[in-house]
């Protein structure tokens, strides 16, 4: 909400500082967001009093004026028709600048020298006015600086009012608990309403509303023989100030009592109406209407209409209709203050996508009993602005409903709000607000509540009146008084933080995606159509194709972050995110799952002055995750991958059991393709659900040996189609005095050789070198009678 | 042969050793078994008993001269060797080292991990709820009517009738207090969604959510804890204020403000000049939430606060565009 401090002032008298104001209306819940200050883009302009108007002796059109600018007069000739003697106006003079930037020169114009300039509101920049000379106050002084007028300088505040405060979306609402704040009153504004006495509005319309629930009240007021113009500068500058537009002087009426009061008002073409009547009715059909904004919109059982016993004229409290509305030559206004049921302004304007100023207010609620008031001030100011005649009267349909009453115990105000007030002082600042204390009993008081607070229904929506109006800075700080309970420390999040600490001191940076990705993700990653990740949950109104989903696993969201980096000359990276995936099934809430996703591409480092580091490879990756899984004590087997977006031949399955947790391996060419990455990429996912579930994270103190190892070192040439880790278990089954087993060989020239290193150790004694032999030559034999498996001697 | 002049021979013939090799053969004979002293020894037997005394004498003291010199050599020679063995193995310091590669957290995890730590240390348990959430705990019981703007299709991401992408953790309140008799103390960080795209919004962010839920909690209990909890974040002198605002979900509601960590309150950019800056919604639980989940709002009282962790970590780092954080920019994320 916009509120021009000029027109506040009227309400009540601002004795003090803008941010000192703004500064209190915030710590009552109206939070100043900013605080406009007015501009001029001219410079050197002042007011001039003009003392003669003689018209040109060689120029038709044009004036000579003798302008009194202060301590003299000058002559400044001039076109404009509304030039009057005894009228103040701008005076640009020599050397000022104007809005468009034009600076003003002594200039001679057909023989006559003309000293300076008389200016409209658009060549000062204060409106798209140019139609004459802006005509100022009377009051304004000849010869100050046109900045200076108290009726052009003027500060704005931007409120932002909370979406339960409707009742703060007009000048005299903002006014009210600025009131409050200084401990005064206020009252609406007066004025004189003067009809005509012999034409009533019941001769010339009739009011029919048909739901008064819906409506609860309608007053229909009339004026004759209007002359639509243009507003007097005092009000379109409002206007305008508040972030609306200036159309005529029976529209702009209607705007500005409704930022004046809060009560949304719409003016008919009486005219136009087909048959002298309003029916205030709820649709029971479709039908297709026209807006006064040239739309047509698609009305449905259930909107309220304002019809004219032909058809629709508006679409109740939300927008008028071009049939209706008022033009230059319209002469009879029937002019409509009503109040409409919130729910049937809500329902209707999002169904339509309409948020005018009008539904803005109607939707939260606005004062019933001021109804009849706005619509007679309208009235009045129309009468001002385009003349006719008042009408005597009104048509009027109200269902009267009792002012709400709440009881509230004042010990429970004091409690929740850790406070102690007494009733006296609640009492007190309760009734600033117009909450009034209407009676008493069982500790504690009734309330009523003013009819244009829709926000407070229960006792807890009165203590946060006392809250806000005692102050939210005057409520101590203190220490809850509540049971100690036991914290309740998940396993997830210790799994998470060891998972985390172990990736960052492995050289893993981490990175969070967005959940979303595209069904794009999975075609890249060529997963199957009957695989569990085809089934992602689409989003009904996404951003973007590229955020139509929820992912169903991560690794594509680091290939992306490897393209980026790779785009911006990181070529040396090692990343991994956790986070959730999702997988959509046919009952209930989609499942969600935690997903580890690991990603190295490029090497340690791009170089070093030792030696140049080896770039990555699967056995990088592969060690990081084993090493992980050590620390939740789980025994993975690595069987050969089967996903079919990693090279079949550098990839593996991981295996708990027979239960496949995860894969990891060299991304195929194509898919880095699909994300434009040009280099080898090695990635690998795991399900860290599973990982939770069959972890843990106990550690048994194992003691220390107390005799020397043994260690001896054996080679075999091994067939490709026997998996290592198949024999390295095999060599530890042979004996218990075999603690590790470790590969610290490995190359292919027609056969495959690999040589083990390992290590014995006994926790009694000191192993003999007979014992040991014994072992060795055991392990020979049991794998040397394997096919496939020679010993190399 | 006179003694003399062999003492004046071996001084001659060690002032010409240069190293330990030919120190050591010149040991070997002066003092070998063979050598010079071996012979003279030898020689001695010629002489009578009263020669041999003296001359014996003479022969050791000179022998022990003889040996102490050596040794005086030896150990000039050995201290040498090692000092070129040092300076063979020179390095210039200056080289670069080798500077261990380590990862780092994503600065949102820091900043998360930084809060939940305060407040578990206050009491609070951790608690989480789903992201893909059913509109009813979104909003519903969150006393968000079925009309309220809030629920504006601009928004809400929507996957079907009645179910949602979380808005806020909030939905984590009342599964809480639904499983959950009183009191209940709990902080739910999480990511959320809204369907927002520019320069200042993601359509995905992160919120804690806090709840605390008991017989005798106060709104000067909320501001306590969340005094608490910003004096530890942004350090004890920060300035903050609570205002009064709105929630559909909690009342009295309350806005908190930190005083600008930019320009320390004297207006800025960043504040809009006001020199606060909002960095917490928070209020006492609507009991109309309470009656939601079975609870008596005449018995029990609590407060709920929620923060986004995007602007909290852009505030402490000083980030000044929230896209950053998914760019996973290497040199964004190495700066942590
Ligand atoms: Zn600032």
């Amino acid at each position: 909400m916009r509120v021009p401090l000029e027109w506040l002032q009227e309400f009540i008298p601002l004795d003090m500082e803008p941010q000192e104001l703004a500064k209190r209306l915030t710590m009552r819940g109206l939070e100043v967001e900013n605080i406009e200050e007015a501009e001029f883009s001219f410079k050197n302009v002042v007011v001039g009093n003009v003392l003669t108007v003689e018209p040109h002796p060689q120029a038709e059109r044009l004036k000579v004026c003798k302008v009194d600018i202060g301590e003299r007069a000058i002559p400044v000739v001039c076109g404009a028709e509304n030039v009057q003697a005894g009228k103040k106006v701008p005076v640009a003079l020599i050397g000022a600048c104007l809005a468009g930037g034009a600076i003003i020169e002594k200039k001679e114009i057909k023989g006559i020298t003309s000293y300076g300039m008389l200016c409209s509101e658009k060549e000062l920049g204060l409106s798209d006015d140019q139609s004459g000379i802006f005509i100022l106050n009377g009051d304004a002084r000849p010869g100050d600086k046109l900045e200076t007028v108290e009726s052009l300088r003027d500060t704005v505040f931007e409120i932002n009012v909370p979406p339960n405060r409707g009742d703060c979306l007009s000048i005299y609402g903002i006014a009210r608990e600025v009131a409050a704040i200084m401990d005064k009153k206020i009252e609406l504004p007066s004025f004189e309403y003067v009809t005509d006495g012999d034409e009533g509005v019941e001769h010339f319309i009739s009011l029919d509303v048909k739901d008064l629930d819906a409506c609860p009240r309608y007053v229909l007021l009339m004026i004759k023989g209007i002359k639509v113009n243009k507003s007097p500068y005092w009000m379109r500058r409002r206007i305008i100030k508040c972030g609306m537009r200036p159309i005529n002087s029976i529209v702009d009426v209607t705007n500005y009592v409704m930022l004046e009061l809060g009560q949304p008002l719409h003016a008919f073409d009486y005219e136009k109406l087909k048959e002298r009547r309003i029916e205030v009715k709820v649709a029971d059909s479709n039908l297709t209407f026209r807006t006064l904004d040239g739309q047509e919109r698609g009305l449905i059982p259930g909107d309220l209409l304002i019809c004219d016993g032909h058809g629709p004229v508006a679409i109740a409290g939300i927008m008028g209709g071009e049939n209706s509305e008022i033009g230059e030559d319209t002469e009879t206004v029937a002019l409509e203050s009503a109040f409409f049921n919130p729910f049937f302004i809500r329902s209707t304007a999002r169904r339509l996508g309409i948020k005018s100023e009008a539904s803005l207010r109607f939707e939260k609620g606005i004062d019933v009993d001021t109804v009849e008031y706005a619509g007679k001030r309208a009235i009045y100011l129309m009468h001002m602005l385009s003349g006719g005649h008042v009408l005597d009267g009104k048509k009027e349909a109200f269902k009267k409903e009792e002012k709400k009453r709440i009881f509230v115990k004042y010990g429970r105000i004091n409690d929740v709000l850790g406070i102690i007030l007494s009733p006296e002082e609640i009492g007190r600042l309760l009734a600033s607000i117009d909450i009034n204390v209407v009676g008493e009993e069982d500790e504690g008081f009734i309330v009523s509540i003013p009819s244009f607070r829709h926000d407070i229904n229960e006792y807890m929506d009165v203590i946060e009146e006392v809250a806000r109006l005692h102050g939210y800075e005057h409520i101590p700080a203190t220490t809850p008084v509540t049971s100690i309970q036991p914290l309740i420390s998940s396993k997830k999040d210790r799994f998470l933080s060891e998972t985390r600490q172990y990736l960052y001191s492995a050289g893993f940076y981490q990175v969070i995606n967005f959940s979303f990705f595209s069904r794009k993700d999975l075609d890249n990653f060529v997963i199957p159509d009957d695989d569990e990740r085809r089934k992602c949950v689409m989003i009904l109104n996404p951003i973007s194709k590229e955020l139509e989903a929820t992912r169903t696993f991560i690794a594509q969201g680091l290939m992306k972050n490897i393209a980026y980096n790779l785009n911006r000359g990181s070529k040396n990276l090692k990343l991994f995110e956790i986070g959730k995936i999702f997988i959509e099934r046919e009952e209930g809430l989609p499942l969600e799952y935690h997903s580890l996703a690991l990603a190295i591409t490029g090497r340690e480092r791009d170089y070093f002055w030792k030696g140049s580091p080896p770039e990555y490879d699967f056995f990088d990756l592969k060690g990081v995750i084993e090493g992980l899984l050590r620390i939740f004590n789980l025994d993975v087997e690595f069987r050969k991958g089967t996903e079919p977006f990693l090279n079949s031949s550098v990839s593996g399955d991981i295996h708990l059991g027979e239960e496949k947790i995860g894969w990891l391996g060299e991304v195929k060419e194509g898919v880095l393709k699909a994300y434009g990455i040009e280099q080898r990429v090695y990635c690998g996912e795991l399900m860290f659900d599973k990982v939770m579930k069959m972890g843990n994270l106990e550690r048994k103190y194992n003691p220390i040996p107390r005799y020397p190892h043994v260690i001896r070192d054996f080679s075999f040439y091994i067939d490709e189609s026997i998996p290592v880790s198949k024999v390295m278990g095999m060599i530890k089954e042979v004996s218990p005095f075999i603690v590790s087993v470790g590969v610290f060989d490995m190359f292919r020239k027609e056969r495959r050789s690999i040589s083990f290193r390992v290590l014995f150790q006994s926790y009694e004694d000191t192993l003999k070198d007979e014992e040991v032999n014994k072992i060795q030559d055991e392990i020979v034999k049991r794998l040397t009678a394997i096919d496939g498996i020679v010993l190399r001697s | 042969m006179e003694l003399g002049s062999i003492r004046t021979k071996i001084e001659q013939e060690l002032s010409s050793v240069k190293d330990l090799s030919s120190l050591n053969q010149f040991r070997i004979a002066i003092l070998g078994r063979k050598g010079l002293f071996s012979e003279l020894i030898e020689r001695l037997k010629s002489l009578d008993k009263e020669e041999r005394r003296n001359y014996g004498r003479e022969i050791n003291e000179l022998k022990l001269w003889a040996e102490e010199k050596v040794e005086e050599l030896k150990t000039h020679f050995e201290m040498e060797e090692k000092r070129r063995k040092e300076l063979a193995s020179w390095i210039d310091v200056t080289m670069p080292g080798a500077i261990p590669i380590v990862g780092r957290s994503h600065p949102l995890t820091q900043t998360l991990e930084e809060i939940v730590k305060i407040f578990t240390s206050l009491g609070f348990s951790v608690a989480e709820g789903p992201d893909i959430e059913y509109d009813y705990y979104n909003f519903e019981a969150l006393n968000i009517p079925k009309d309220h703007p809030a629920r504006d299709m601009q928004d809400t991401f929507y996957v079907r009738p009645g179910v949602v992408l979380r808005t806020h953790t909030s939905p984590v309140q009342i599964r809480t207090m639904e499983s959950h008799l009183p009191p209940v103390k709990i902080i739910a960080p999480g990511a959320v969604y809204r369907c927002d795209n520019d320069i200042s919004h993601t359509p995905m962010f992160h919120q804690v959510e806090g709840l605390m839920v008991d017989k005798h909690i106060r709104f000067s209990d909320l501001k306590g804890i969340l005094t608490v909890f910003i004096h530890e974040m942004f350090g004890e002198k920060t300035p903050l204020r609570f205002r009064p605002s709105y929630f559909p979900f909690t009342e009295p509601s309350a806005e908190v403000d930190i005083g600008c960590v930019i320009c320390q309150g004297s207006g800025c950019r960043v504040c809009k000049n006001t020199g606060w800056l909002e960095i917490l919604g928070s209020g006492m639980v609507h009991p109309q939430v309470f009656r939601i989940v079975g609870y008596d709002p005449e018995e029990i009282t609590g407060f709920a606060f929620g923060m986004g962790v995007e602007r909290i970590a852009m505030l402490k780092f000083g980030i000044d565009d929230i896209r950053q954080f998914y760019y996973n920019d290497m040199r964004f994320l190495s700066q942590f």
